[in-house]
């Protein structure tokens, strides 16, 4: 019996696993964040244990024939360390990317940003996390001066008055969050849903607005006016905690209800509605996920919402303020501790010369070796194989040709590339086209830390040793860096990883260096910033945010639309999105025999059914300006009827969604772009 | 409001610091659409500011309020104030506005040019002010002269504040400009029920101490007649100056006076293609042109689609274009005895304008379709008319209904346990969300008797 947490989500479940024979069993296990409770993902998260898809041993494929041949791990590590070397003496160290992925362990997480930075100098590493809850982070770190998506333990909102959720549909993509949910409802708690989709979170509201996709802005823009003009901002809390409140208040004079209506299709007595709900609270709690944040203006939009909270006093308070809802396991940690572009361990920025100095002091090497800012997760890719260009990608946790947004274009650019080496567990999409796959450890088979959507780290434990010719990521890195001559140390030992995280993060906002694996077994977790002697931080703001004058911000911001505006060509909104069975790419959870994978569809209303002729079950065709998909229609009336909705789990969806991207975040527009639907 | 927002656009556009606004009130500016609601009382004034005067400073902005503009001066590029300090230009806008037309009644304005104590303007922000202060006179009745748009909503602000309100309109029916007879009709009778008496085809003639004298004989007693009739563009400085004024300044796609290229125009003001406009949004929009066009990139005002919402409480109305001029096929559904009346004028499948009285509902959609000229179905026009079906109480579950989705269980297999527990242990139903349970529960009560028989067998073997 093994105590550990679910695979998937930000939500990290606890679990306990135990094996029977060959397989393992989940179990419920007591832990704050889930009470014992799991959804069908978790209950069958073991079901890939055993399974045939597995990959054993590494795969070398044949550029010229395209067949696949088994190799040696040494052979294989050998083959990728010296296309690498030759590739960075012929075009230098820039020429060789690495690709991480928000699943991955802190652990990982950390070791690939070291590995890419030292190993092999380059710059250009980025992680799906982008994909994520970037803009949420970017509009964090202008707002509060931290980016931790929730500041508060995730059962404080049961605690809460009106819980406001902007574009999150925790009921089925983290059901067991949903309980705290329906406990705030018993204690007599308000809940608010914000969708263009009254999905299971939305039955659960006490108020559903139905915005058009890409309004959830001038939504918030339009309550903060309203607010202003009922007098129900805190005007103390205001002078006291934050600056920057005036110009918002004179921008948001511009979006009285009758104007917030015609842009967001949310009648105004609705909009006056939510204003007199959270007037009327004292305890407000307002909560963003991906249907906010993934937009071109998705920093822009969670900081208009973040204004609306600021504006009512609310961050600081308890059971009150903002929350970012985090999607992936461990997309928290996985952009602390630095492979994302811009930063080193810590969520130290990468261009501030006293973190260098820091990091390289833990690493052992100069701190001007320590590459620059690199591009950003969508600029990456789009930049692979062209002259200026990365001609080679190491993947790890990623499944890039089903999740990246214009998916054709990106996997015409993975076809340009010198070398693409993909280490996963099983032939994903992208590992299909890769010239190298590494077969790896899938959770139950490794230790490691991740930080969930609370900023909690947590420990998984290994519960079963892996299958035999099946590495760790970490020994795959440690491989290459060995290979490659390179300075600093290499070990692959999970403990003494995190160990030098703690060290390389102390000092840092992300401050791990109090945080140790007994210490996690014993407490259910430990909340950062935790420098040694702390006892974690569960509760953020109460006294101050993280500014150097201590003060939240008010950030003004405009509205300026979705990307891409319908036209008469394509004359629908495409949204997309998850369903409850499946998880991201899907790379795991629709080769588990336990969860239905009944492929992709094609969501939309009745009117827009008779509208185009397109009949329930039958295959309809949905276009953008980038590709299109045939999927079997769902006809259901809980859409907006000028919207059409496809999941993103199976290839299709990402080959229609936009890739203009949020300036500060650079956060692909995966929620919003013109489609047209035809039977 | 079009001068603030235009300057927005040259901020963001890096031009903050070539730009002069010379503006005459003495406010910075406000948005104007929201004085009823002050006057309603569910808006504080001050949230009617749209940027402060440190705004425009902070941005390079030169603003200089309590300036009146006398004379474009275009073969020296300069404009004169009223001081007789110039200003030279290379590029100038004018936005300024409209002018109340004030009907020609008698008594109104006294011998001494100023205006009755009785009778108040209602336009500005001023105009509010003294308005919500002759409110401390605790007035008994209001007569409101104008039964358009700002008529019926301070019609309905003075009535929400407890005062004995009517309105008295020239044409013969209410809302004449944006609606038809019928839904004027409704519109009547809505405001008659909250109170407010509406006198139609009458002009007030005289304002006399009896009180206003209207032309059909009536005189209406009162304390207060608030004057809510139209405007006319303010185009003076641009006939002193020879620019082409028809209604309004006679404009190009460029919002570029047909004269001199160095002169635009925009907002009420302004005529483009033959149409002037008193609404917000054509203004905002040609300011966004004209924020590219000053900035040097490409841009055209391609004319503008208006949605004019009444801001009211009890008093639901959008008109969407023109409904009476606009030509097509007209879908309507109207229920006099509620008080609604929905009409959508339709052409080649698209929304092209529309009036909705009594009833909103589906509003931000069907503005959506109208803004977007979405082609619609055959049917789906009058669809969007009807009221949206209600849910139907659920019926009986069939056994294959998945009741809980976190772990893919049906009905039946739920019928199948014996308790709760059983449920929890052998489907994992209820152990995700948490949201089928009272559905489990509800299951676990009505299963058929044979079953319960068992129940109660379970509860005997567990008391042995």
């Amino acid at each position: 019996m093994t105590d550990t947490h679910c695979p998937y989500c930000s939500l990290q479940c606890g679990m306990t696993l135990s094996r029977k024979g060959p397989r393992l069993e989940v179990s419920e296990r007591s832990f704050p964040v889930n009470e014992g409770a799991l959804c069908r993902k978790g209950w069958t998260a073991a079901g890939l244990r055993g399974s045939r898809e597995r990959l054993t041993t590494p795969m070398v494929r044949d550029r010229v024939t395209g067949e696949w041949s088994a190799a040696t791990w040494d052979e294989a590590l050998d083959l990728i360390a010296s296309r690498l070397e030759a590739l960075r003496d012929e075009h230098g160290a820039d020429a060789n990317a690495v690709f991480g992925g928000g699943g991955l362990t802190n652990e990982k997480a950390y070791q690939l940003g070291k590995f890419a930075r030292v190993a092999l100098g380059t710059s250009q590493i980025d992680y799906n996390g982008r994909w994520c809850m970037s803009s949420a982070a970017s509009a964090g770190n202008q707002a509060f001066g931290v980016d931790r998506g929730l500041p508060f333990p995730l059962a404080d909102i049961e605690q809460t008055d009106v819980c406001v959720l902007v574009g999150s549909n925790l009921a089925e993509t983290m059901p067991p969050a949903a309980r705290h949910l329906d406990r705030l409802r018993e204690n007599g708690g308000k809940v608010v849903v914000i969708d263009p989709r009254l999905t299971p979170t939305g039955e659960r509201a006490d108020l559903f607005l139905q915005p058009v996709p890409g309004t959830d802005l001038p939504l918030a823009l339009g309550v903060l006016h309203l607010l202003d003009a009922a007098g129900a901002v805190d005007e103390d809390y205001i002078a006291e905690r934050t600056t920057g409140f005036e110009d918002v208040r004179r921008s948001v004079a511009a979006w009285w209800p009758e104007m917030v209506e015609r842009v967001s299709g949310v009648e105004a007595s609705q909009v006056r509605e939510l204003a007199a709900l959270l007037a009327n609270a004292e305890k407000v709690t307002v909560l963003t996920a991906r249907g906010a944040e993934q937009h071109a203006q998705g920093t822009a939009t969670v900081l208009a919402w973040l204004n609306v909270a600021l504006a009512l006093g609310m961050p600081g308070k308890a059971y009150a303020g903002y929350g970012c809802l985090t999607g992936q396991g461990n997309g928290q940690g996985g952009r602390e501790h630095g492979q994302k572009a811009d930063q080193l361990p810590g969520y130290r920025m990468i261009d501030d010369p006293a973190a260098r100095a820091h990091v390289a002091k833990v690493w052992g090497v100069d701190a001007a070796s320590i590459p620059g800012k690199g591009r950003s997760a969508y600029e990456l890719l789009d930049a692979l194989g062209t002259p200026k260009g990365p001609k080679s990608l190491l993947v790890f946790g990623s499944n890039i040709v089903v999740s990246a947004p214009n998916a054709t274009h990106i996997a015409s650019r993975l076809a340009d590339l010198d070398l693409l080496v993909v280490a996963d567990m099983v032939m994903s999409e992208t590992a299909a086209l890769a010239d190298v796959v590494l077969p790896v450890t899938q959770w139950a088979e490794e230790t490691g830390t991740m930080t969930n959507l609370e900023g909690r780290v947590i420990l998984r434990n290994q519960a079963i040793s892996a299958p035999d010719g099946v590495k760790n990521d970490l020994d795959i890195i440690t491989g290459l860096a060995t290979r490659l001559g390179a300075a600093s140390t290499w070990p692959t030992d999970p403990a003494t990883i995190f160990d030098e995280l703690r060290a390389a993060s102390q000092g840092g906002k992300a401050d791990y260096s109090g945080i140790t694996y007994d210490r996690i077994r014993d407490e259910d977790g430990v909340f950062w910033p935790c420098p040694e002697g702390s006892e974690g931080t569960p509760r953020m703001f109460a006294e101050d945010f993280f500014h150097a004058d201590g003060r939240a911000r008010f950030i003004d911001v405009a509205h300026r639309g979705p990307a891409e505006a319908p036209t008469a060509d394509y004359p629908l909104h495409l949204t997309t999105g998850r369903v409850l069975a499946q998880y991201q790419s899907g790379a795991q959870t629709r080769r588990i025999k336990d969860l239905p994978d009944d492929g992709a569809f094609v969501e939309l209303h009745p009117l827009l059914a008779d509208r185009v002729g397109a009949h329930d079950g039958d295959p309809v065709v949905v276009r953008t300006p980038r590709g299109e998909m045939k999927a079997p229609a769902r006809i259901v009336t809980t859409i907006r009827p000028d919207t059409v909705f496809v999941p993103f789990h199976w290839v299709g969806a990402n080959k229609l969604t936009n890739d203009a991207l949020d300036p500060s975040s650079r956060m692909p527009e995966f929620k919003v772009c013109a489609a047209a639907v035809s039977a | 409001m079009a001068a603030a927002r235009l300057v927005e656009g040259l901020v963001a556009r890096g031009l903050g610091p070539q730009t002069t606004v010379l503006a005459e009130e003495q406010h910075a500016p406000y948005n104007r659409i929201l004085l009823s609601a002050v006057l309603e009382g569910t808006h504080r004034p001050g949230a009617l500011a749209l940027r402060e005067k440190q705004w425009y400073a902070d941005r390079g902005v030169d603003l200089r309020l309590n300036s009146l503009v006398v004379d474009i001066h275009r073969d020296t590029k300069t404009v004169e104030l009223a001081d007789r300090t110039t200003v030279p230009y290379d590029a100038v806008v004018l936005a300024t506005g409209a002018i109340p037309t004030l009907p020609p009644i008698r008594g109104v304005v006294r011998m001494d040019g100023s205006l009755d104590p009785r009778v108040q303007a209602f336009r500005s922000l001023d105009d509010c002010a003294r308005l919500l202060d002759t409110l401390h006179d605790h007035p008994r009745s209001a007569v409101i002269v104008g039964g358009g748009l700002l008529g019926l909503q301070v019609a309905r602000a003075l009535a929400v504040r407890g005062i004995e309100t009517e309105i008295v309109e020239g044409r013969d029916h209410l809302l004449s400009s944006q609606v038809d007879a019928s839904a004027g009709k409704v519109l009547k009778r809505s405001m008659a029920k909250l109170g407010t008496q509406v006198y139609l085809g009458a002009r007030a003639t005289r304002l006399t101490d009896e009180g206003l004298k209207l032309d059909n004989g009536y005189t209406l007693e009162t304390d207060l007649v608030v004057l809510t009739a139209g405007g006319r563009p303010r185009a003076n400085l641009a006939r002193r100056a020879e620019l082409t004024v028809n209604r309004g300044i006679v404009v190009d796609d460029q919002l570029r006076s047909v004269d001199d290229p160095d002169v635009y125009a925009i907002g009420d003001c302004a005529e483009h293609d033959g149409n002037v406009t008193g609404f917000v949004s054509p203004a905002w929009e040609q300011a966004g042109v004209l924020a590219d066009v000053l900035a040097g990139d490409e841009a055209a005002y391609q004319g503008h689609r208006v949605v004019a919402r009444l801001r009211a409480t009890d008093l639901d109305v959008c008109v969407l274009g023109s409904p009476e001029d606009e030509a097509g096929e007209v879908v309507e559904i109207a229920n006099p005895i509620k008080g609604t009346h929905r009409k959508l004028v339709v052409r080649d499948g698209r929304i092209v304008a529309g009036a909705l009285v009594g009833d909103l509902s589906r509003v931000g959609l069907i503005t959506q379709a109208f803004d977007r000229q979405t082609v619609l179905g055959e049917h789906e026009a009058g669809q969007l008319l009807l009221p949206e079906p209600s849910k139907s109480p659920r019926p009986e579950l069939p056994d294959d209904a998945e009741v809980c989705a976190c772990a893919g269980v049906s009905a039946g297999r739920i019928r199948a346990c014996r308790s709760l527990e059983d449920v929890r242990e052998t489907t994992r139903a209820t152990t995700g969300c948490g949201g089928c349970a009272p559905t489990v529960r509800q299951l676990l009560a009505t299963r058929p008797s044979g079953s319960q028989l068992s129940a109660t067998q379970l509860s005997l073997e567990g008391t042995t």
